[in-house]
């Protein structure tokens, strides 16, 4: 079975964690394994985009050192520490940067001892398993359920430092979501802003944009939603005024584990709004 | 905002931190049309940016619409003229920022939502608009 590398992150440790633990399962169910990383830190949190902040690019410089040491892939979930490892790794390799990037390693005081590659669980399910593979492993098809993939922000911009898909329609996980037997829908939104970080201070301009993507999934048709960001699955789960009769906010991972076998009881469906179980169970999913 | 700095002097700052050109913006506007937060936002990307051309640097500093940017990036993504407006507004903000104003107070953040908010929400935040 071959082994990756994990960086789980902060928040997959905490409050997301049903996306940490259905995807440590369902990745060996799929065949491969999650190694975590040891003695990782916080990636940062949000990449910063101004030219002369070093600081706040450290704690992932940091990660992707200690990475280096053991291994060239470097497979992320979250979606913010997946766009913050990826734009520092890429900052730190840009042509013209030598400067720079040479104080930042030289402040981490940690090697560099190849070149590492951030890698996110899907790019690791598309690739290297690959979609085929993947069908050969559902022994739970999900039951055409109309899902409409959620991607966000963080996993498809910039568009040229990610290279995960194209920005404006990406469909990685629509595609997953179609090998697993569901159905995944048109999604207009589905590459829209959530309001992210926003919720802390300005919770209802997060609401408002959360509102948009959660109505435009509805009126695609769509039965339950899916994302891999911890903070786009809060906001569009969490801010509505009343999940009743609301379509359920998946991480992906809840849905893969579904399909790949995993019992009620590891899908951590209690981090769910409203009546994720009831609703699995309707669909003949549990 | 009570700055030393004259607008040019701003503008060239802004210019430094972003790594973007405002000259390069010939105002179509669709940065605007896309930008989820827009009707929140005031000034929009754009005016935002027409702001800095016509010199008006400290009215942009003054403004909300520089902490409603999200840094989503559909605005960079999308323009024409390969200008970043999220890299603008990060830049505008760390100016302010640098000049010891915060404005998000972490100690206000109210108790219920520090229980449930995930935790990657409140180090972005307090990134951004934090000192």
């Amino acid at each position: 079975m071959t082994k990756y590398v994990y960086y789980p992150g902060c928040t997959l440790y905490t409050k997301a964690r049903s996306l940490d633990q259905c995807a440590r399962k369902a990745a060996e169910k799929v065949g491969f394994e999650l190694t975590e990383m040891p003695s990782w830190n916080c990636c940062g949190a949000i990449y910063n985009a101004t030219n002369d902040d070093l600081a706040a690019q450290v704690g992932s410089v940091r990660n992707l050192a200690k990475a280096s040491q053991i291994g060239n892939k470097l497979v992320t979930l979250c979606a913010a520490c997946h766009n913050v490892l990826k734009r520092v790794q890429n900052r730190l390799d840009a042509p013209g940067n030598e400067v720079q990037s040479e104080r930042l390693k030289t402040f981490v005081d940690e090697e560099f001892v190849q070149p590492v590659r951030v890698l996110h669980y899907l790019e690791v399910l598309k690739q290297d398993i690959g979609f085929e593979a993947i069908k050969s492993k559902v022994v739970k098809p999900l039951a055409k359920l109309k899902v409409a993939s959620y991607y966000g922000c963080l996993m498809v911009r910039p568009r040229e430092v990610l290279e995960f898909d194209d920005p404006e329609n990406p469909r990685v996980m629509d595609d997953l979501m179609r090998v697993l037997g569901a159905e995944p829908t048109r999604f207009d939104f589905k590459a829209e802003c959530c309001g992210g970080y926003l919720v802390v201070n300005r919770r209802d301009v997060a609401k408002g944009a959360s509102q948009k993507i959660l109505d435009n999934a509805k009126e695609w048709g769509a039965e339950a939603i899916v994302t891999t960001c911890p903070l786009c699955q809060y906001n569009l789960d969490k801010l509505r005024a009343t999940t009743d009769g609301c379509l359920p906010v998946f991480y992906f991972t809840q849905l893969l584990g579904v399909a790949v076998g995993l019992g009620q009881g590891e899908l951590g469906l209690d981090h769910n709004s409203g009546d994720p179980v009831g609703f699995l169970k309707s669909k003949g999913l549990l | 905002m009570a700055t030393a700095y004259s607008s040019a002097e701003l503008l060239d700052q802004i210019e430094a931190l972003s790594g973007q050109a405002v000259s390069d913006c010939y105002q179509c506007g669709c940065c605007t049309s896309g930008c989820p937060i827009g009707e929140a936002m005031d000034p929009p990307p754009s005016k935002a940016i027409r702001l800095l051309q016509l010199g008006r640097a400290a009215d942009l500093l003054d403004s909300d619409g520089i902490w409603m940017c999200a840094s989503c990036m559909v605005c960079g993504t999308r323009c024409p003229r390969g200008v970043d407006y999220a890299r603008i507004a990060e830049a505008c903000r760390a100016l302010i920022l640098r000049s010891k104003l915060s404005r998000v107070d972490p100690d206000t953040v109210a108790a219920p939502e520090l229980e449930e908010i995930p935790q990657q929400a409140f180090i972005a935040a307090f990134r951004k608009s934090s000192v």
